[in-house]
């Protein structure tokens, strides 16, 4: 038995070995230098220690909160939308019979282009004043904004473009939920003279559940962190209307090269991150997470 | 899906941020010490896109010809300028001891300077009285020469001369002209220029802030945003584009090139940008209004005089470069005049020399009347001089684009502006070197 215990311990040390490297050193590593004054346009002024004065300073900085208050705003609304039409999606693909591969891998595909081009390509959409957006809105008599420099508008393509990404991601892990379901299930449901919609809220739902949560946790990290799609889009304008979090720690670590404070934003954002994680996992998910894994 | 991977998912992205210094810092690593170092060799990094790139190699070549004890690496770095800022300092950092010579955005001296990544120049004597005085004092730092200016690049204002005879006298008359292009001509914008949230937009504004004689620092180095120059120039700004309705709002998302593509298409009265435009604006296959403009200063407006942004280019040496008396010599060899208007000939660049301006090569070069240049150039106006420029511009950059946008009235972000900029210069303990206009 001791034997066993300690081959298992042998067996899984190289796998803790390279989270430690990868995962525990970087985070203990980023908490250490946030504690510390560390610019680099400045070395003369040496790293001193400084305890949390830039956690104090992120916390009463305005543009901090606002980013926090972007990141929230565009998380709840993307992955609200990504989970409804993934949901839809999933659905649909669903009942298709015929070709059910060729249509899954074509629902795919938004997901496959790289999200920098996907931003290229909504932001030439909706250029100012020649986009093509623009064009269509026009002849349908409606006039269009600057959509970049309008604090409001901006939010629109940034919010579509990662939608129309990242909702077929939603669908293929519904899809794999609502195939596990036992086809039995809605034949019983049928004999028993229960609807479409009752099959839906009554059958389908509740057994979609743990791959939809699946769905929540990972739409919602990724939503969190979210950098790409407003860094080429936007770059956090008008002004700093649309900067998220992470662009915010971009703009303070490699732009300003304050590396203190940078690392005080992400341990920031990942002690929310954890957080949120712990979390879902306590309030919601544990039962379907439980299931999940049987 | 097993239980732990959400938390796992987390703490890669920290991770993973991590892990990408870590790599660079490899990178510089190996970059450093794996090219098994010739002394004899001197290595170069700048930008070389295009006509750039064979302007620099040719000039390396001759220069090679000429010391044949001296061979000289072209190390090729990202056009990009915040990039380029990136590797450099990460290369400077990390002690690395090449490239030995830099080319530096001139707002950078002042940082590498303050670190002590680039070395002063003073040691050698440059014959400092031979280029445009403000382009040597914005290379100033604690009184002490780091770099020599290259290439001289200011705003200028680009105009149309078939939709009027002559170029605006003053803000006004420039808003004025732009209206009746508009209206009588059908052009569809009357003044187009950068005001995407970036670099550009503070050379923008510095100009019509000099036109009405504001400043961003006084004297002692104190912030004086909170100006009714500052004010009226702003104001200005916002104005053309939301109630004169001359500038198109979209400038509003726009760099150099969308500015430069809008007058090129014959859709704008007027264009505010660099030197570099003129030369592709005259190449009839792309443009249409190839011989058809001319450029003039910025206008002035009332209570300042017309004011050009001085940016630019300049040459310094890594301060952990084995081969400083090399380096020096390529400078000097790239600074000469003949080098000089090769540029001028190739890439349409301004040289920080002078006299050059009163020779008929250089006129043959740039295809432009010299004067006129060399009048813009002597009024140009230096950003503030200070190590953390970078981060003062980006305050102020949001600050302006937040006013451009309404999302804030033009007083509230200038004074907001002036607060943090302030409280940024106070809290890094430097009062910043105020240049002389």
């Amino acid at each position: 038995m001791r034997n066993e215990a300690r081959l298992g311990w042998a067996l899984t040390l190289p796998a803790l070995a390279a989270i430690a490297v990868v995962a525990v050193f970087p985070i203990v590593w980023t908490v250490w230098e946030s504690l510390h004054f560390h610019d680099l346009r400045m070395p003369w002024l040496g790293r001193p220690f400084v305890g949390i004065a830039n956690y104090a300073e992120a916390v009463s900085s305005v543009r901090f909160w606002r980013a926090m208050a972007h990141t929230a705003v565009f998380t709840a609304a993307t992955v609200t939308l990504e989970l409804a039409g993934g949901l839809l999606l999933a659905l649909i693909v669903d009942r298709i019979s015929r070709g059910r591969d060729l249509v899954r891998t074509a629902v795919l595909l938004p997901w496959a282009i790289p999200t920098v081009v996907v931003a290229l390509v909504w932001r030439f959409l909706f250029e100012s004043p020649a986009g093509i957006v623009n064009d269509i809105l026009l002849r349908l008599g409606v006039s269009p904004p600057t959509w970049f420099a309008d604090a409001t508008a901006a939010w629109v393509p940034l919010m579509l473009a990662d939608v129309w990404k990242m909702t077929p991601f939603v669908a293929i892990l519904l899809l794999a939920g609502l195939q596990n379901i036992d086809r039995s299930l809605y034949e019983a449901a049928r004999i028993d003279g229960a609807g479409w919609g009752r099959q839906l809220t009554d059958i389908t739902l509740p057994l979609v559940r743990p791959a939809l949560f699946v769905a929540f946790i990972f739409r919602t990290l990724d939503a969190f962190r979210v950098f790409d799609v407003i860094y080429v889009m936007t770059g956090g304008g008008p002004g700093t209307a649309t900067e998220p979090i992470a662009l915010l720690t971009f703009s303070s670590l490699l732009q300003n090269l304050r590396f203190g404070f940078g690392a005080a934003l992400s341990v920031i954002v990942f002690a929310v991150s954890f957080m949120f994680a712990v979390a879902c996992i306590r309030v919601l998910g544990r039962e379907a997470l439980m299931e999940r894994v049987r | 899906m097993r239980r732990v991977a959400p938390i796992n998912l987390c703490m890669v992205n920290v991770a993973a941020r991590c892990g990408r210094v870590a790599v660079l810092a490899l990178v510089v690593a190996l970059s450093a010490c794996g090219t098994g170092r010739d002394p004899d060799v001197l290595t170069f990094a700048g930008s070389a896109v295009g006509a750039e790139a064979d302007a620099v190699r040719r000039q390396l070549d001759r220069f090679h010809a000429a010391h044949p004890a001296i061979r000289v690496e072209l190390r090729v770095t990202p056009d990009a300028s915040d990039q380029r800022h990136q590797l450099y300092v990460q290369w400077l950092n990390a002690h690395a001891p090449d490239p030995d010579v830099l080319q530096l955005d001139v707002v950078w001296t002042p940082e590498f300077a303050a670190a002590g990544w680039i070395l002063d120049l003073d040691r050698f004597h440059p014959p400092t009285a031979d280029f445009f005085p403000a382009a040597v004092a914005a290379n100033r730092w604690n009184g002490v020469l780091y770099a020599l200016p290259w290439f001289i690049d200011v705003g200028m204002l680009y105009w149309r001369t078939d939709l009027m005879s002559q170029p605006p006298v003053d803000v006004a008359d420039l808003e004025r002209l732009a209206a009746r292009a508009k209206d009588e001509h059908g052009v569809p914008f009357g003044l187009v220029w950068q005001g995407a949230r970036y670099e550009g937009l503070v050379t923008v504004f510095l100009e019509y802030l000099g036109a009405f004689g504001g400043r961003i620092l006084d004297e002692e180095g104190r912030v004086v945003l909170d100006s009714d120059a500052a004010l009226t120039a702003l104001t200005t700004m916002r104005d053309e584009i939301s109630v004169d309705r001359i500038v198109p709002p979209a400038v509003l998302t726009w760099q150099e090139e969308q500015v430069r593509f809008a007058f090129q298409n014959g859709q704008a009265a007027f264009m505010r940008n660099w030197p570099y435009a003129y030369g592709l604006l005259q190449d009839a296959s792309q443009s249409r209004v190839a011989g058809r403009f001319a450029i003039a200063p910025m206008p002035g407006g009332t209570g300042g005089a017309p004011t050009s942004a001085l940016g630019g280019s300049v040459l310094a040496i890594n301060a952990y470069s084995d081969n400083r008396e090399a380096a020096y010599l390529l400078i000097d060899y790239l600074l000469q005049p003949e080098q000089l208007l090769e540029r001028a000939r190739l890439v349409g660049q301004y040289p920080p020399r002078p006299t050059l301006y009163e020779t008929q090569a250089l006129a043959d070069a740039l295809k432009i009347d010299p004067g006129e240049a060399r009048r813009i150039i002597e009024r140009a106006v230096a950003r503030p001089v200070t190590p953390v420029y970078t981060e003062l511009s980006e305050m102020l950059q949001i600050a302006l684009h937040r006013a451009l946008t309404h999302q804030q009235e033009p007083r509230a972000a200038l004074e907001d502006a002036s607060a943090s900029m302030q409280a940024l210069l106070d809290k890094v303990g430097l009062s910043p070197h105020v240049h002389e206009k």
